[in-house]
């Protein structure tokens, strides 16, 4: 299983055998050497989570594998790169930022915390839909964030909080809850605009680009 | 934070990864709208209005379709350039031939011939001299061989034209895909540049290009192939293209 090989901060090299192809986002690929074949696929993961994830993320997020043997270079509307090798952690990534990914890993839908109606309101404050793509397994995963995205240490008694458009991914036993400070300075318009806030407790890692763009 | 004047800028050198200054110690093919700011008695001149005297310079600039889009600088004095606050990088020829998007390509040296390439967008330059090309990201260098893909190729140095590579198993699954009505060819993944041969290829770390405006005036221009019977399928091919848009 080979890792993928960070060539600049915009562009990934990943490596393609037999044993280990690599699934990215449709349209990402940049070049490759070798003997090397692309593949639509239709649906993201399994079960009926992927089911409903295909039907979700199809809009934002078409995905095609890489087989064979040889590299292939990805990167995206020149954004920048996280490269980011699992080992049976999991991580939970919005779809729209996922670029590639080992094949070996797997990949699930789910909601973003608890569920009810708070998951409602935060899809439609954060922009970010109700889905997450979450991944398991050993492998390596390629993320895609604007301005770069830097690793924060979630541990417990040291909550984090973050920007719901700022947000990358995270890794870890980590539970994300939104936090909502609706003052009437919010309601009238005149707020900070940092109303509402991810809340992130536990122990693992969050990651946080370094702009509130969103892809 | 220093700033600049006329002595302190960079002379033909980086002045940041963004933006670069050419030193009017001779003259410079320039592509409208790259400079950003200049010091000295820097003359811009259109390629068509250079008097008989610098001829043999516009003579270097053999592409009328582009010919519009350049002008000459000329003078004493910096001007710096830049392009959209992508990567700016300067590279060297030494009686070579180097071949790089058109909409990439900022400045070159008037030492260096510049003619159109068979791909269209694309331009070549031979010589020996100093051109000033922008990237969506750093470049990255590929030996052949290699293929890319045609958004995110920049250029390629030394090496033969590419032909073009399509990926018979994409387009089978995209088939099938089409029938069932799963999705459209809408990434083009499917056809690659297949670069053979010893030479550089020059990536970009982007799929994003900028407009060409003198693009479509390749594509007009190699129409003149076509027939009439079939220049007027291609107009109706356009057409409707034009009205699903």
């Amino acid at each position: 299983m080979g890792a993928f090989e960070q060539v600049n901060s915009k562009v990934v090299r990943c490596p393609i055998s037999p044993q280990s192809a690599v699934l990215s986002r449709r349209g990402a690929m940049l070049g490759y050497t070798g003997d090397v074949r692309f593949r639509p696929v239709h649906g993201q993961g399994t079960g009926l989570g992927g089911a409903v994830g295909a039907v979700m993320a199809s809009e934002s997020a078409p995905t095609m594998v890489a087989e064979g043997s040889g590299s292939v270079l990805y990167g995206h509307r020149g954004l920048h790169l996280t490269v980011l090798d699992l080992r049976g952690e999991g991580l939970v990534v919005e779809a729209d930022r996922l670029l590639a990914h080992s094949a070996g890993l797997q990949t699930g839908v789910q909601f973003l915390g608890q569920g009810g109606l708070r998951n409602v309101v935060r899809g439609a404050v954060t922009g970010q839909g109700l889905f997450t793509t979450s991944i398991s397994g050993t492998g390596s995963v390629a993320l895609l964030s604007h301005g770069g995205a830097f690793p924060l240490t979630v541990s417990p008694g040291e909550p984090v909080g973050v920007d719901p458009q700022a947000y990358v991914a995270h890794t870890g036993a980590v539970q994300v809850d939104l936090s909502a400070k609706v003052g009437w300075r919010e309601a009238v318009g005149r707020g900070s605009g940092e109303a509402f806030q991810l809340k992130l407790t536990g122990s693992g890692t969050v990651y946080v680009q370094a702009s509130e763009q969103k892809l | 934070m220093d700033s600049y004047d006329a002595g302190s800028l960079p002379s033909d050198d980086n002045v940041n990864a963004y933006s670069f200054c050419l030193d009017l110690t001779h003259d410079w093919f320039l592509k409208r709208g790259a400079m950003i700011a200049y010091y000295g008695d820097a003359r811009f001149d259109p390629l068509s209005a250079l008097s008989s005297a610098s001829a043999f310079v516009a003579a270097r600039f053999s592409s009328p379709v582009y010919a519009q889009e350049w002008v000459v600088v000329s003078g004493a004095g910096k001007v710096v350039v830049a392009d959209r606050g992508h990567d700016v990088n300067s590279f060297d020829l030494d009686a070579g031939n180097l071949t790089v998007r058109a909409g990439n390509l900022l400045a070159f040296d008037t030492s260096l011939e510049l003619k159109q390439s068979i791909v269209p967008g694309f331009l070549t330059l031979l010589g020996t001299g100093t051109f000033i090309a922008s990237s969506n990201g750093p470049v990255i260098f590929v030996e052949p061989p290699f293929r890319a893909d045609p958004e995110a190729l920049l250029g390629w140095a030394d090496c033969p034209s590419p032909s073009q590579h399509f990926d018979a198993a994409w387009m089978a699954a995209s088939i099938t895909g089409m029938l069932t009505g799963v999705f459209g060819r809408a990434s083009g993944e499917e056809r690659q540049y297949d670069f053979t041969g010893s030479g550089t290829v020059l990536l970009q770390s982007s799929e994003q290009t900028r407009d060409d405006p003198a693009l479509l005036r390749v594509l007009t221009e190699q129409t003149q192939v076509l027939s009439p019977t079939q220049a007027a399928e291609l107009a109706g091919i356009l057409q409707a293209r034009a009205a699903r848009a």
